[in-house]
């Protein structure tokens, strides 16, 4: 099962379908008065990489909490893999497969680097409540399975020579790479990322995209929302523009670079 | 019949006016600081026994005995900001200051057990006795004293908040505290205002409750669980909301004791707060505040 | 076999005994039997009695605050809930003493769930104060409902478990202090071995990644409330069958004894034990116990004793005894034959 978190099943498949694996229509979200996203649509298909970017104050993170379920919508429909996600608090929306990193990094930093990633496994153990209290054999084969399934997820994210260490003490872009390994473990059809670039190098980034581009094609559907406009160029299939909480654009990387509304709102003079 | 619906107002109002004045710090603290004082309660107490020994042992005029606890309280609170909250402010857990705050209380009560004794100490003053009637009711000079002096605190409190650089200021590091201090404003010294007002308070309120509660070690204690009923119910850090809540809770501590039986206060008040915290957890009177994800 | 050799072998061996589990619940078991043969004298068996309770009340909240995270103020209304239920049962209904248990049980337990189905969507401090109404509000009513608690008066006459007869075994009496100190204890061990085995297993992660942070616990899936609620009710059985035993041992039950100030004091005792580790507050009941009836003196400062412990402990070691005992054990680095060798 070692490759199950990262492969799903019929995924590559999936996309030449053209099966949309994400919908939402028509989102509102207010916060006392302050219409943090509005009237925003999107259909993301399965087995691609989504990307939502937009300047500050946009609206991206308010989104990516509304499709993760900290928050819910004043208005609008949300549906996941046919499952109506409007309702659904966020723990039960990891359970249908989505998952998701934050902005603002939170790992459990008093834990070490393999804990965290096996506290992702949380949806995925199968054994009877009283082997919890008794230990037996079927609760060490599902511990060790978690260890081996972590130690390869570290592998993936290019941290297993740190898996003991406290996660407090990694560096900001190992503590990324870890919200990933760590989101990953609990098996998702659909990964989101907030601002996974952010605070990184050059080099960590392009190990950033290269992880990505290596679940595409495991099938795992990835949304990026980012300021950095070279990950989401060089990796996007679809590009959604907001600004003011508003949709602005949506289309491939070539579409958004070329689209004088975005430009004007967001890339301005930085993108030639 | 209205006479006596009237006259339970009116005395509601009275410990109401002092309930406020307690949880106005509670409040204050929680508004700055986003943490609870559970020693908050010993303040008070303190207030009561430093204006007691004022009058009682050093032969002080009672009305400066207030101004005596209010300084008490103030010292206090400088003192708890300064070992205690200031430097757990930055740990993580936050957890750890409320529960040192607990240590600090069961310190302090048991402290003044050791010093004082179980025994209630009769806190008269020379209003205590004075009577007037006004239609058919009774009040003490107390009462009217102490309505006078709350509101009069109250007030200036308010108006110091709304109207004044420093109040706005205080509303600013409660809202936001980062963004405060960008603007010029330095937190921590606000902090340590806001500590030392809120105790002040504290001590005030002891000092005109102590003639009208048994005043044991324990005094804090009975007044501090209505207190938290009171400032949750009115929004943790509204102080609009505590004022009108704690008027209320005055007046259904003096409706139950005339109605119906006077041990059953604290049950009655901690089943409203229990509601309150079931229907809005945030307070009747508070608005909602939403964490940043 | 030259000496170094043999040196390094022995550190390994002793080394993997002192890691092993079962070597210390060994010990522990051995020191638990042999408490009442040091101690012989009905006074401080009564204390080691009272001990085993403490140290169920004090892992009990542990529980519920060191790993869930959750500041329950409470617990002294679960202990009570457990010791009137079962004394009722018992000299109103005529209930057997095991039967009443498994009630005492069940009730503090369901009572802390309720407490906290309700209590857990709230905000720490919001929590930390509504368990506390919990616990007024639970000892007003065993103060005020004197037709069912007789209130202040209390419950008199209140007789120990009954003997036990296991075939082919001699009768134990649980009069006797020294038995009715290993039934306590023998219980005290296994709700320490079941929590230990709960913090060991997924569940124990689940708990930590709540107390760490609820938002990037619910993001893996985790049912915070659920857990929480989890938490509290097996913190609060605990709790309740500490309060049968105390009821049976005590013999005389009164509501003072579930006053507020007693939940500050098992919080004392998980605090300075070390909140977050199971056998920090095994240490700190213990201590808490033990150290006021040592200097007998201080008999009403034991209070006083509490309270500077807290705070210092929370001010300076946040981790209590299991702390301190870990910084001393690195400064001086284990001494074992062949130190310098390393691993």
């Amino acid at each position: 099962m070692t490759a199950a978190a990262l492969t799903v099943p019929g995924g590559a498949q999936s996309l030449s379908n053209g099966a949309m694996l994400f919908r939402a229509q028509g989102l509102h979200k207010s916060f006392g008065g302050v219409r943090a996203v509005r009237d925003i649509s999107l259909t993301i298909p399965t087995g691609s990489v989504f990307a939502i970017i937009g300047p500050n104050g946009a609206g991206k993170s308010t989104l990516l909490n509304l499709m993760s379920g900290i928050y819910q919508p004043d208005a609008g429909k949300m549906v996941f893999d046919e499952i109506d996600m409007i309702g659904i608090p966020s723990h039960r929306r990891v359970r249908c497969g989505l998952a998701r990193t934050f902005q603002k990094i939170r790992l459990f930093k008093q834990l070490s680097v393999l804990d965290n990633v096996i506290a992702g496994f949380h949806t995925h153990h199968d054994i009877s409540a009283w082997q919890y209290v008794l230990h037996g054999a079927a609760f060490r084969r599902d511990h060790a399975r978690c260890r081996n399934e972590a130690a390869s997820l570290l592998a993936f994210v290019g941290l297993e020579k740190r898996a003991q260490v406290l996660a407090g003490s990694l560096s900001y872009g190992e503590q990324r790479m870890l919200e990933i390994a760590r989101a990953l473990a609990t098996g998702p059809r659909l990964l989101m990322v907030d601002e996974p670039a952010a605070g990184l190098n050059a080099a960590e980034v392009d190990a950033l995209l290269d992880r990505i581009s290596v679940l595409r094609q495991r099938g795992v559907t990835v949304v990026v929302v980012e300021h950095n406009m070279d990950l989401v160029m060089k990796v996007a299939d679809r590009i959604l523009v907001m600004d003011y909480g508003q949709y602005l654009f949506e289309g491939s990387p070539a579409e958004v670079q070329a689209n004088p509304a975005v430009i004007a709102a967001y890339l301005g003079a930085d993108f030639q | 019949m209205l006479t006596v619906i009237l006259q339970q107002g009116i005395n509601g109002i009275v410990v109401g006016s002092l309930y406020v004045l307690v949880a106005l710090g509670l409040t204050l603290v929680y508004g700055v600081l986003v943490q609870i004082n559970f020693a908050h309660a010993d303040i008070v107490t303190l207030g009561a026994f430093a204006a007691y020994f004022f009058t009682h042992v050093l032969g002080g005029n009672y009305l400066a005995s207030i101004a005596v606890a209010l300084v008490v309280g103030a010292a206090l609170g400088w003192l708890m900001n300064a070992f205690i909250f200031a430097p757990l402010r930055n740990r993580s857990n936050e957890l750890l200051p409320l529960i040192a705050t607990i240590g600090v209380s069961i310190m302090l009560q048991n402290t003044m057990l050791a010093w004082f004794g179980p025994i209630p100490f009769a806190f008269d003053t020379p209003y205590s006795n004075d009577v007037i009637r006004v239609a058919g009711m009774f009040f003490t000079v107390q009462s009217v004293l102490i309505i006078v002096v709350s509101t009069a605190t109250i007030g200036l409190l308010y108006a110091f908040m709304k109207f004044t650089f420093l109040g706005k200021a205080l509303r600013a590091v409660s809202q936001d505290r980062e963004t405060a201090g960008l603007m010029g404003i330095n937190p921590n010294q606000l902090i340590m205002l806001t500590f030392v007002i809120a105790s002040a308070l504290a001590g005030m309120g002891g000092a005109m409750l102590g003639p009208v509660l048994v005043l044991t070690p324990f005094a804090g204690t009975s007044v501090i669980v209505k207190a938290f009923a009171i400032v949750i119910i009115g929004g943790f850090g509204n102080v609009e909301g505590t004022i009108i809540a704690g008027l209320l809770v005055g007046l259904i501590e003096s409706y139950t004791t005339q109605f119906l039986d006077p041990g059953l206060i604290d049950i009655v008040v901690f089943a409203l707060l229990l509601l309150t915290l079931a229907l809005r957890p945030t307070g009747l009177i508070a608005e909602k505040r939403e964490e940043n994800v | 076999m030259s000496s170094p050799e043999l040196a390094q072998q022995q550190a390994t061996v002793i080394r993997a005994v002192l890691n092993s589990r079962l070597f210390w619940f060994i010990v522990a078991a051995i020191a638990i039997g042999l408490m009442p043969m040091i101690f012989t004298d009905s006074y401080w068996q009564t204390n080691l009695i009272v001990c085993a309770i403490n140290v169920m009340l004090a892992i009990g909240l542990d529980f519920i605050l060191g790993y869930a995270g959750q500041l329950n103020l409470g617990q002294s209304a679960f202990y009570g809930i457990g010791a009137y239920v079962s004394t009722l049962l018992i000299m109103k209904l005529g209930v057997p003493f095991w039967i009443a248990f498994c009630c005492s049980v069940l009730l503090s337990g369901i009572a802390g769930m309720l407490l906290s189905l309700f209590a857990v969507r709230l905000r720490g401090h919001y929590l930390a104060i509504a368990s506390l109404g919990f616990a007024v509000i639970t000892y007003q009513i065993l103060l005020n409902w004197i037709s069912l608690t007789q209130g202040p008066l209390g419950i008199y006459a209140i007789p120990p478990p009954p003997a036990l007869q296991l075939p082919g075994l001699p009768i134990v009496e649980f009069k006797n202090l020294a038995n009715l100190f290993y039934l306590t204890a023998g219980f005290a061990f296994l709700a320490y071995l079941l929590l230990d085995q709960l913090v060991r297993s997924p569940i124990g992660e689940t708990l930590t990644a709540i107390r760490e942070d609820e938002v990037s616990a619910a993001s893996l899936g985790i049912n915070c409330q659920a857990w929480k609620v989890f938490a509290f009710a097996v913190g609060s059985s605990i709790a309740g069958a500490a309060g049968c035993f105390y009821a049976s041992f005590v013999g005389t039950l009164v509501p003072d004894a579930f006053f507020i100030t007693e939940s500050f004091t098992i919080l004392a005792m998980v605090i300075v034990g070390g909140m977050g580790t199971l056998i920090g507050p095994v240490w700190g009941a213990i201590l808490l116990t033990v150290l006021p009836e040592l200097l007998r003196g201080v008999g009403d400062t034991r209070l006083i004793i509490y309270g500077v412990a807290v705070t210092l402990v929370v001010l300076f070691m946040p981790g209590g005894i299991v702390q301190a005992a870990r910084f001393t054990a690195a400064y001086f680095r284990i001494l074992l034959p062949g130190r310098g060798a390393g691993a």
